[in-house]
């Protein structure tokens, strides 16, 4: 109960902050002191929690829809891979100067930017994987629910639902790390030639940098590392503990979720009391909606329903497309008369530029990273306390710190060029090294003795047992690191330390100039540009070695 | 026994023992005390039921667990590692998904320097030896699980190993399929063609080792010990119908029986104390579900006729060693009586069959309270109203040293679910005892 008023309570505190009004003459200002730090904490985590909660009902929303109407599948699923793969940091100007307008005078427009941001940085992910989770829900548990004749949100409840925890929990938990980096990133941002802050720890850490004011900046990477850390302790781990019955295998896992977080709460009287008092009440609110019908009117009510959904299906159809298409006009508006052939050139020369980058970043942690992942795979005692560690290196916002590995840049004359493929790696390189551990934590017990009974060793070993094994964990690390490679160049290859500017040759710094400068047909067309590369590399490389892994080093 | 003096051993285990840590961290003994050598020349069987340790067995003799304490020697030498004269053959196959038939056989040969043109020759000569053909290029995932086998067997043979070991090679196959490979590999192993000489396989089936072995060794669980030593010199191919052959059978049988179900002299009753071998002796229970002794007893009284072990093994088509199990905690429970091989009603089985289904758990609950290792744990469970499961299986750990307490554990949960004597809230991992319900109430009362 305590934690529940806590809850509500901080919510309120740091909710108030978001109605502040705000001037955009007035440049926020951030106070650097450490004691407001946990002020500052609580309004980057509250951002966090919203974008999450809407994320995951828009996630489960049209997971659902795509897993249960052919039409809408048809629809969704190549829109959430399109939308997959647009950086969502060009767009980040674009958003703040529309829900400013949609709230004037006030912070909100730009905490909904932020927060919209956040949003757009995990939703595809989970969305995709409830339809996933959805589709390869066993078929006898579906026809059991059909034997026993229950109404869609019955089933929703106690098949479709508990079918999908899991993967739905696991996916949540690796989106809302990533959303740590675009909380980090959009609570900073330059728009139009002005500088806005929201108050938070991304701002605070921005500040400091500002002031030069190290243990200000020191400070707040330890709360961000505290803050990971504890919703990972506190939120993710129990909640996947937790999960672990709902997983849909025969044998038991040989290495169970543990948290010692779950352990203490499993069987606490507050659930009990939470479930008798508020969620059965709710649900049984919820199923009086949709009592059973006597079959013969049940069956003139389908028809009727079914006109009656296919209606809606349509005029939400029409209006998404009309949306759409004003989009696409205005856009071409927009461009029209301000491109030429000449500028669209450059632009697709410089996406080849990070192109390189992105592929030096995905070579170099390859090479550095599956060696040591494999070590620490064969190690169960250690991969037990890295695989984790990994996990949080890959949450940690790593743009937070760029300023200061500028500045060693410009002290030890690193050109940017190189030197933003070590700021892009930083971020990404962790997706790398915890497949790779999964990976070779995940090869059979009965394949390694055959390696040993039969003497392979060095790189025998690797090529006949190791690298196989390990290759499809390895394609999933590699796309995802790539994605977010691309991402991260746009805070990457154009950084700033005090007056120096750092600059490389690449998209991701001109995506960001021009989105400084408020240039629109330019940054139009460079997000078009790099989402257009970004698909591209899908289609025909990550897809590619996605089906080349199922189909050859597949184990079973 | 003049055979055994001039006998040259290839393989051989001295005095090893060998403990693991369970998964609740408890050290579990698995192997107490082992010696057995592998002859040159000799197709020895190892032969127990699932978790005596035979695998583990296998795994010292061929250097890939090293033993607690004692020493594995090949060919006179202390390992050092695995012993690179030694392939084994997996129960899973055990091969490489992503390489074909042919990449996986070579791999047999990859740890030996050998030329690329004489490694080519020794691996199809090997495909074809074991029947292989036509499968060069194709990935293990394409073949049927006798096919599989078979590249897992010729990837073994490829480096003409001194000892070819299986570790229970056939029990992922079909019946036809199993058979018709080691009929194949009997005479692999008797032409002495491509160098096979000496073999060691793991089994738990009775007829398989005595159709393939030339001598026989059955190993007893908890800990893991070996127990009768059998040659076996019936002429190949064996005619499993030959009276000589079911007689070696028999001997087996027998000797697993008495060692599982001795035939113990009746305890004297003490005044006003429950009667029971498992309340005077510290005693596990097997790992048995309450459904499958339910099943036997009414078999047993379905068909008056069955009266022998094996045809009772036969009957409700289980594993000889499945069988024991059940018999036995019928047995334990006082349900039914075994002398020598037969299996016999005692007066209070011959009651629960004739009860009903609340007559049943009365008796059912009488019968498991008397157990020692429950008496124990209900006195527990009697003294705190709840007790974590942690701490009931660290008793059991401690009064059965030899057993795994988490199935120990299992177990007894299922059966006391049953008998309404103790259950487990699986939210807060505690154990408790159930509100009594009228049916078992009035069984409880007695004591």
């Amino acid at each position: 109960m305590l934690a529940l008023f806590s809850l509500l309570w901080s919510a309120l505190h740091f909710g108030k902050g978001m109605l502040v009004h705000f001037d955009d003459t007035v440049v926020l200002q951030i106070d650097s002191s450490p004691s407001q730090i946990p002020y500052y904490a609580g309004r980057t985590l509250l951002r966090m929690w919203i974008a999450f909660s809407f994320s995951l009902f828009f996630a489960i929303g049209t997971g659902y829809l795509a897993a249960k109407s052919k039409t809408a599948r048809a629809f969704i699923l190549p829109a959430l891979d399109v939308l997959q793969s647009v950086p969502v940091l060009g767009f980040l100007s674009a958003t703040v100067v529309g829900f400013m307008a949609l709230f004037p005078g006030s912070l909100m427009g730009v905490e909904c930017a932020a927060i919209f941001a956040i949003f757009t940085g995990q939703v595809w992910n989970m969305a995709f994987g409830f339809y996933h989770s959805m589709v390869t829900i066993p078929t006898d548990m579906q026809e059991a629910a059909s034997t026993y004749g229950l109404s869609p949100w019955q089933r929703f409840k106690t098949v479709e639902l508990p079918a999908s925890a899991h993967s739905l929990i696991w996916n949540s938990m690796m989106s809302f790390g990533g959303g740590w980096f675009f909380v980090a990133q959009s609570e900073a941002i330059s728009v139009m030639n002005k500088d806005i802050k929201l108050p938070g720890l991304g701002s605070y850490m921005a500040a400091a940098i500002d002031k030069g004011d190290n243990s200000a900046a020191l400070w707040a990477v330890v709360a961000m590392v505290v803050l990971i850390m504890a919703s990972d302790q506190l939120v993710w781990r129990p909640l996947l503990a937790w999960a672990d019955k709902f997983k849909i295998e025969l044998t038991e896992s040989a290495t169970p979720a543990t948290s010692w977080v779950y352990n203490l709460l499993r069987g606490a009287y507050v659930f009990t009391w939470f479930d008798e008092n508020v969620l059965q009440p709710i649900a049984d609110a919820l199923s009086k909606v949709s009592l059973p019908v006597p079959v013969k009117a049940a069956r003139l009510r389908k028809r009727h329903k079914r006109l009656l959904w296919r209606a809606i299906g349509v005029l939400i159809g029409l209006w998404v497309a009309s949306e759409v298409l004003s989009g696409l006009y205005a856009a071409v508006q927009v461009l029209h008369g301000a491109l030429s052939v000449e500028l669209v050139l450059h632009v697709i020369w410089l996406g080849f530029l990070t192109l390189l980058r992105v592929a030096a970043m995905t070579v170099l942690a390859t090479l550095i990273w599956t060696p040591v992942g494999v070590w620490i795979g064969f190690q169960p005692k250690v991969a037990r306390f890295a695989q984790p560690l990994a996990q949080i290196g890959a949450s940690f916002p790593v743009n937070m710190t760029f300023p200061i590995v500028v500045g060693f840049f410009v002290a030890a004359h690193i050109p940017m060029n190189w030197g933003s493929i070590l700021l892009i790696a930083m971020g990404t390189q962790w997706y790398i090294l915890f497949n790779v551990i999964a990976g070779a934590m995940a090869i059979p017990n009965d394949l390694k003795e055959a390696s040993r009974v039969y003497g392979l060793r060095n790189w025998d070993l690797w090529r006949t047992m190791i690298l196989p094994a390990i290759f499809p964990f390895w394609v999933t690390g590699a796309c995802t690191a790539a994605g977010g490679a691309w991402n991260a160049s746009i805070v990457a290859e154009l950084a700033t330390w005090g007056d120096t500017t750092l600059k490389a040759d690449g998209l991701g710094a001109y995506i960001a100039d021009v989105t400084k400068t408020g240039d629109t047909p330019m940054i139009i067309l460079s997000i078009a540009v790099m989402s257009l590369f970004v698909v591209l590399m899908n289609k025909f490389l990550w897809r590619k070695l996605y089906a080349f892994a199922e189909r050859r080093f597949r184990l079973d | 026994m003049n055979t055994k003096e001039i006998a040259h051993p290839v393989a051989e285990l001295s005095a090893v023992s060998k403990s693991f840590k369970t998964a609740g961290g408890h050290e579990l003994k698995v192997l107490e005390n082992i010696d057995l050598a592998v002859n040159q020349g000799e197709l020895l069987a190892l032969l127990g039921q699932s978790g005596s340790g035979k695998s583990t067995i296998l795994r010292c003799l061929t250097g890939l667990v090293e033993p607690t304490s004692g020493r594995a020697m090949a060919n006179g030498k202390t390992l050092d590692g695995v012993n690179p004269n030694a392939s084994v053959v997996f129960q899973t196959f055990a091969l490489y998904p992503w390489l074909t038939v042919e990449q996986n056989v070579a791999v047999g040969l990859m740890a030996h320097k050998v030329s690329r043109a004489d490694r080519d020759a020794a691996v199809d000569k090997a495909i074809e030896l074991i029947g292989l053909g036509n499968y060069h290029a194709a990935y293990p995932r394409e073949l049927s699980g006798g096919m599989r086998q078979r590249v897992g067997i010729a990837r073994a043979l490829v480096s003409q190993p001194k000892l070819l070991c299986l570790d229970e090679a056939f029990s992922a196959l079909d019946v036809l399929t199993a058979e018709n490979l080691r009929q194949e590999l009997i005479s692999l192993w008797r032409s002495q063609e491509n160098g096979l000489s000496s073999i060691f396989m793991v089994t738990h089936n009775i007829e398989e080792a005595v159709e393939m072995a030339n001598r026989i060794v059955v190993v007893f669980p908890r800990p893991g010990r070996l127990g009768l030593v059998l040659d076996n010199p019936l002429p190949y191919p064996r005619d499993t119908k030959s009276p000589e052959f079911q007689r070696l059978v028999s001997i087996i049988h027998e000797s697993i029986t008495t060692m599982t179900l001795p035939d113990l002299p009746a305890e004297v009753p003490v005044a006003g104390q429950p009667i029971s071998r498992g309340r005077m002796r510290m005693e596990s229970i097997p790992f048995v579900p309450v459904g499958q002794i339910l099943g036997l007893m009414s078999i047993l009284n379905d068909s008056p006729e069955l009266s022998n072990i094996y045809d009772i093994s036969d009957e409700i088509g289980k594993e000889f060693g499945e069988t024991i199990s059940i018999v036995k905690a019928a047995e334990i429970l006082e349900l039914v009586d075994t002398p020598k091989q037969d299996v016999r009603f005692t007066d209070l089985g011959r009651k629960f069959v004739a009860s009903d289904r609340v007559g049943r758990r009365k008796i059912f609950s009488e019968q498991v309270f008397k157990l020692r290792l429950f008496h124990i744990i209900i006195a527990l469970l009697h003294e705190n109203e709840e007790v974590e499961a942690d701490r009931v299986i660290k008793d059991i750990a401690s009064a059965l040293p030899y057993d795994n307490p988490e199935r120990v554990f299992q177990t007894m949960i299922a059966w006391g679910r049953y008998a309404g004597l103790m259950d487990i809230n699986n939210k807060t991992r505690m154990v408790f005892v159930p509100e009594e319900d009228e049916e078992v109430a009035a069984g409880d009362t007695r004591h």
